[in-house]
């Protein structure tokens, strides 16, 4: 059963892994939903939960028990095809070590996207994307050749490029110093704020958590308090 | 260090280095024996191993030492006579033989010329005679020699060791030695030719060589290989050599493969490298680890690689055995195993260390951030370095020749150096041109681009051995086809020899009219060299056998208005007819033998008569083309007046061998000489060594094979992040396969191009300047080199890529 209010919901999710002394659960019986618009941020400690919270919720990997809806889709019993068919042109992603193509320059980089989607004016929208991260003049540099504040602001706005419904983001300050990780926390939240996109944060950082709309705990791939 | 990584971790590698150590294994143990057995093949040009000649009987203690060293023996003696042939007296070559000759070879009889030949290892028997085909008139008949009356039973149509040249012959005829006696022939004072033939191991002869040397009288010489037939000689060298070539090739191929599998190695081991130092175990403790891990490696591939080597000699010698129609020799010597584990050796470490050295000089956080650091290019130097001076080891180990070796390694080197060099450039010119949208071509060609890819190394790496492959398969197929022409069907098989100047029209009539294609016809002028600028030969002391057999031989002086066929003037100018002056052109390899140059003179006596002539021209000579070849052309006005015959060849077809008795019968002073026999031997030998060439090209095959294997693995830990990145940004599996198909196509394309590019140079260079055979550029090495390149690129890459389509996304969370 879905509720049209909330973007994701996820029910009693369980995710094991397979170890050599055995089974190893990371996640036990997570339950929360997410509306739409929300600013969730997940906390807690390194080894938490947090990241494979995150991945499951995006449909990144598959989970061993329970239902998760995605824009109105379960994605419990869905393939990684269909899991991405799911999430094209409607999901984003700012990953903490950037994940860019090296290679190719910042225009390219958030062109690939729309350009997966099929979408004809990519380089059009690509631009305009890097103009709302300030880095236009920076469009036709190799990315390999950027700071690292400067490849994390092409990396969100490769994320915004598609008007995701949904921007999920890992640790997105973690690599930068404190001054950098200010001003592309700065960045994402105003494009939030700007397109209304749903933020989905992991993040260990408390001033960052802070700016959230809800915070959750994970401790122990368990979520503590209310969801 | 019990975290460190175990052997397994270098199976790659350590196949790589077996197939290495099994082709230097098999190749010195099959070129040894098919050296030897190629000797034994020019040996039957001698009819044995090595031939003693004197006019005098020779001493026992000759024969004695031979048989002591365990050398075979073998008499024959040769003379001059006349016979009555139809009221007429004919001279001939009179050779009397014992019940052991030939040593080496074989003969061939026949009772009509238009039949099948017997093949025999054994001369007449007592009381018979074989007679040459322009004695046809005696055959059946008594044949009067001397005081004794033997049967002419059949027709000598091959004799193994029949004169040093194709056209230096008299009628033969062959007698058993029993029957020599009761003739009457030899007397003291006789111009007789004794001989003694010697065969056995090539040790014996070696040993005996050496102990006959110092003690030949006067009058005593040493008949081997360098004064056997020319024609053979060279084909002997040119397949020999190709042979060698060729196994260098396979050989650089299964180098190219520890070197990418060397360098697959060592990028694995990098970040496990650079956390152990940074847990602060030192360099020293780690270089004496990884070099006791390729310790073990060199260890367990040349056991391996030596047992592969041996076993692969049994297949090769099953295969040649049906050529060869006997075992080959064995190989005793320890040289093929040694050399297979010091080439083994030398391989791995060349290869191998400056990838440890550089791992392990690494500072940690650039391996952890993937940062490339100035040292790169010293890094950089190392690896080249080594790899050139690897080889270099390798090419003077392996090849004989040292101006093949040097070829080679300039082959090599420069098609290292320019490949990389050249798919940068293509990867560039295509990254910087066509349309502007990025995915996917110019996606791919900026992932190409990057240096952790090593996409560029792969296709340099897959691309040596594809060109390798090409020069071992089509470039072979293009010089044995090229050979095959100068051997065609359609060349001339039989010389008409000792015809006199009144026949010549006659003859020529003859044949035209029973529509049998001949050649020019060319005089013989029978000369000894007396003087080379005004200083007799006698003073002159032979540098080599070859020059002593020249200074002592008898020539055929030839003259001629046009350059012969296949002759090609390398010093000087060819002949010009009408000048009237003195002129003579010699061939190259007399030349280099003698060491003539354009310009000196050259004194002859031809009975009382001296002629003398500079020399205008140094000419090459394809001795293999069976066509007449002449060491010395001269201009027609200084010999014209000598007592001369002529010689023509003719290509006579088998329904044409009827009219052959007709033609003797007319013509009865002229000689028939079919050298068919010998053109097949010729083919036979290239044959035999494009056999044992295609059982290299399995491991060839082999190397290309592992070269492959780590082209596509080599950057999989960069295709699964680009997968993973790839399917968060919500690439569907057909981007995924179009990706991966686009890139294996687009690598086996430019590797196809440039492979087929670089085969048809070094064809080219290798064909016109190494084996003097012209190249003709082949469409098919280029459809070749583009099929299998992007076929098989193409297919292994889709299948590996298959493996990390379905990887989870969840990885470029993680990573």
């Amino acid at each position: 059963m879905t509720d049209n209010n909330f973007c994701i919901s996820v029910q009693d999710v369980t995710k094991t892994v397979d170890t050599p002394d055995g089974e190893l659960d990371i996640l036990q019986n997570i339950s929360l939903k997410v509306r739409y618009q929300e600013a969730l941020v997940i906390k807690g400690a390194s080894g938490s939960g947090k990241t494979t919270l995150l991945g499951l919720m995006a449909g990144l990997d598959n989970i061993s028990s329970g239902e998760i809806i995605l824009l109105g889709q379960s994605i419990a019993d869905k393939t990684e095809e269909q899991r991405s068919g799911i999430r094209a042109g409607k999901v984003g992603f700012v990953f903490q070590s950037f994940q860019l193509v090296q290679g190719a320059t910042a225009l390219q980089n958030v062109m690939l996207p729309l350009e997966l989607g099929g979408d004809k004016n990519a380089a059009e929208i690509a631009l305009t994307s890097l103009q709302q991260v300030g880095l236009e003049t920076k469009k036709d540099i190799l990315v390999d050749l950027l700071s690292g504040g400067e490849q994390q602001r092409v990396s969100i706005a490769r994320a915004y490029a598609v008007r995701p419904q949904i921007l999920f983001a890992d640790e997105p300050t973690g690599n930068l110093d404190a001054k950098t990780g200010q001003q592309i926390a700065d960045l994402m939240f105003r494009l939030r704020d700007q397109s209304g996109t749903t933020l989905i944060l992991v993040t260990h950082e408390a001033e960052l958590a802070k700016r959230g709309d809800r915070q959750v705990l994970l401790e122990s791939g368990r979520l503590q308090g209310k969801s | 260090m019990s975290g460190l990584p175990k052997i397994q971790s270098y199976w790659l590698m350590l196949i790589a280095t077996v197939i290495t150590v099994a082709i230097v294994n098999t190749s010195q143990m099959i070129t040894q024996r098919i050296s030897l057995l190629l000797d034994r093949q020019a040996s039957e040009l001698l009819a044995a191993d090595l031939v003693l000649a004197s006019g005098d009987p020779f001493a026992d203690e000759y024969s004695q030492q031979a048989l002591k060293l365990g050398l075979r023996l073998s008499r024959t003696i040769s003379l001059r006579t006349a016979v009555f042939l139809e009221n007429d007296v004919q001279l001939v070559e009179l050779k009397a033989v014992d019940a052991l000759y030939p040593l080496r070879g074989h003969l061939e009889k026949t009772v009509d010329l238009s039949d099948d030949k017997t093949r025999v290892q054994v001369g007449p028997i007592a009381g018979e005679v074989w007679i040459d085909s322009q004695l046809l008139a005696l055959l059946g008949s008594d044949v009067a020699l001397g005081s004794s009356s033997l049967t002419a039973n059949w027709l000598l149509t091959y004799e193994p060791d029949r004169g040093g040249t194709l056209f230096n012959l008299a009628p033969r005829i062959l007698m058993n030695l029993a029957d020599l006696p009761a003739t009457g022939l030899v007397v003291p004072g006789s111009r007789v030719i004794y001989r003694l033939l010697f065969a056995g191991e090539q040790s014996q002869v070696s040993a005996f060589s050496t102990w006959l040397k110092p003690r030949l009288r006067e009058g005593e010489t040493i008949q081997d290989l360098e004064n056997a037939r020319p024609e053979m000689r060279r084909a002997l060298e040119r397949t020999r050599q190709f042979f060698a070539f060729s196994i260098v090739l396979t050989l650089v191929i299964a180098m190219v493969a520890i070197a990418i599998t060397a360098r697959y190695t060592a990028s694995r081991e990098a970040p496990k490298v650079a956390m152990l130092r940074a847990f602060g175990i030192s360099q020293s403790r780690l270089f004496r680890f990884y070099a006791w891990q390729l310790g073990k490696v060199w260890i367990i591939a040349t056991l391996i690689g030596i047992g592969v080597g041996w076993i692969s000699q049994f297949p090769l010698q099953w295969a040649l055995d049906g050529w060869f129609g006997k075992e080959l020799p064995p190989v005793t010597a320890l040289r093929p195993y040694l050399v297979a584990a010091v080439v083994g050796f030398i391989s791995l470490a060349g290869f191998s260390l400056p990838y440890l050295v550089n791992v392990i000089a690494t500072a940690p956080m650039q391996v952890f951030r993937h940062i490339s650091s100035p040292q790169s290019v010293r890094r950089n130097l190392l690896v080249s370095g080594s790899a050139i001076v690897t080889v270099f080891l390798v090419l003077i180990i392996l090849i004989q020749s040292s101006k093949l070796a040097i070829a080679t390694l300039a082959i090599i080197l420069v098609t290292a150096l320019l490949l990389p060099a050249i798919f940068s450039l293509m990867i560039n010119l295509l990254l910087y041109s066509g349309p502007r949208g990025f995915w996917m071509r110019q996606y791919l060609l900026s992932r190409l681009k990057t240096s952790t890819r090593g996409a560029v190394f792969v296709m340099s790496g897959f691309s040596l051995a594809l060109l390798a492959i090409l020069l071992i398969a089509v470039v072979k197929d293009e010089l044995l086809s090229s050979w095959q022409t100068q051997l065609a069907d359609d060349i001339p098989n039989y010389f008409l020899i000792n015809i006199p100047a009144g026949d010549i029209a006659g003859i020529r009539q003859f044949l035209k009219a029973r529509k049998v294609q001949s050649s020019l016809a060319y005089p013989l002028v029978r000369t000894r060299l007396t003087h080379i600028n005004d200083r007799s030969i006698k003073e002159i002391e032979a540098s080599s056998h070859n020059s002593a057999h020249l200074l002592n031989h008898t020539f055929n002086l030839s003259f001629a208005r046009d350059l012969p066929d296949d002759n090609a003037v390398v010093e000087g100018k060819w002949i010009d007819p009408d000048s009237g002056l003195a002129q003579m052109s010699v061939e190259k390899g007399m030349a280099e033998s003698l060491q003539l140059a354009v310009g000196d003179t050259l004194s002859f006596s031809v009975g009382s008569d001296v002629i003398k002539a500079p020399i205008t021209s140094i000419r090459s000579v394809l001795w293999e083309n069976f066509k007449p070849n002449f060491y010395l052309i001269a201009n027609r006005q200084l010999i014209e007046d000598l007592p001369q015959t002529w010689l023509l060849s003719a290509l006579i077809n088998d329904n044409q061998k009827h009219d052959l008795r007709q033609l003797l019968e007319r013509f009865p002073s002229v000689t028939l000489l079919d050298i068919t026999v010998l053109m097949a031997r010729v083919r036979g030998i290239m044959k035999r060594a494009s056999i044992a060439l295609e059982f290299f090209f399995l491991f060839a095959l082999a190397s290309a094979f592992i070269v492959l294997f780590a082209a596509v693995q080599t950057g999989r830990h960069e295709r699964q992040n680009e997968t993973a990145l790839l399917r968060a940004l919500s690439a569907r599996t057909s981007h995924l396969y179009q990706i991966n198909v686009f890139e294996f196509t687009l690598m086996g394309t430019l590797i196809g191009l440039f492979s087929a590019l670089f085969a048809s140079l070094s064809g080219w260079i290798i064909s016109v300047y190494f084996f003097q055979i012209d190249y003709h550029f082949s469409p098919a090495l280029w459809a070749y080199s583009l099929a299998s390149a992007i076929i098989v690129l193409t297919i292994a890459g889709t299948l590996v890529g298959r493996k990390v389509y379905n990887i989870s996304p969840m990885k470029i969370l993680r990573s």
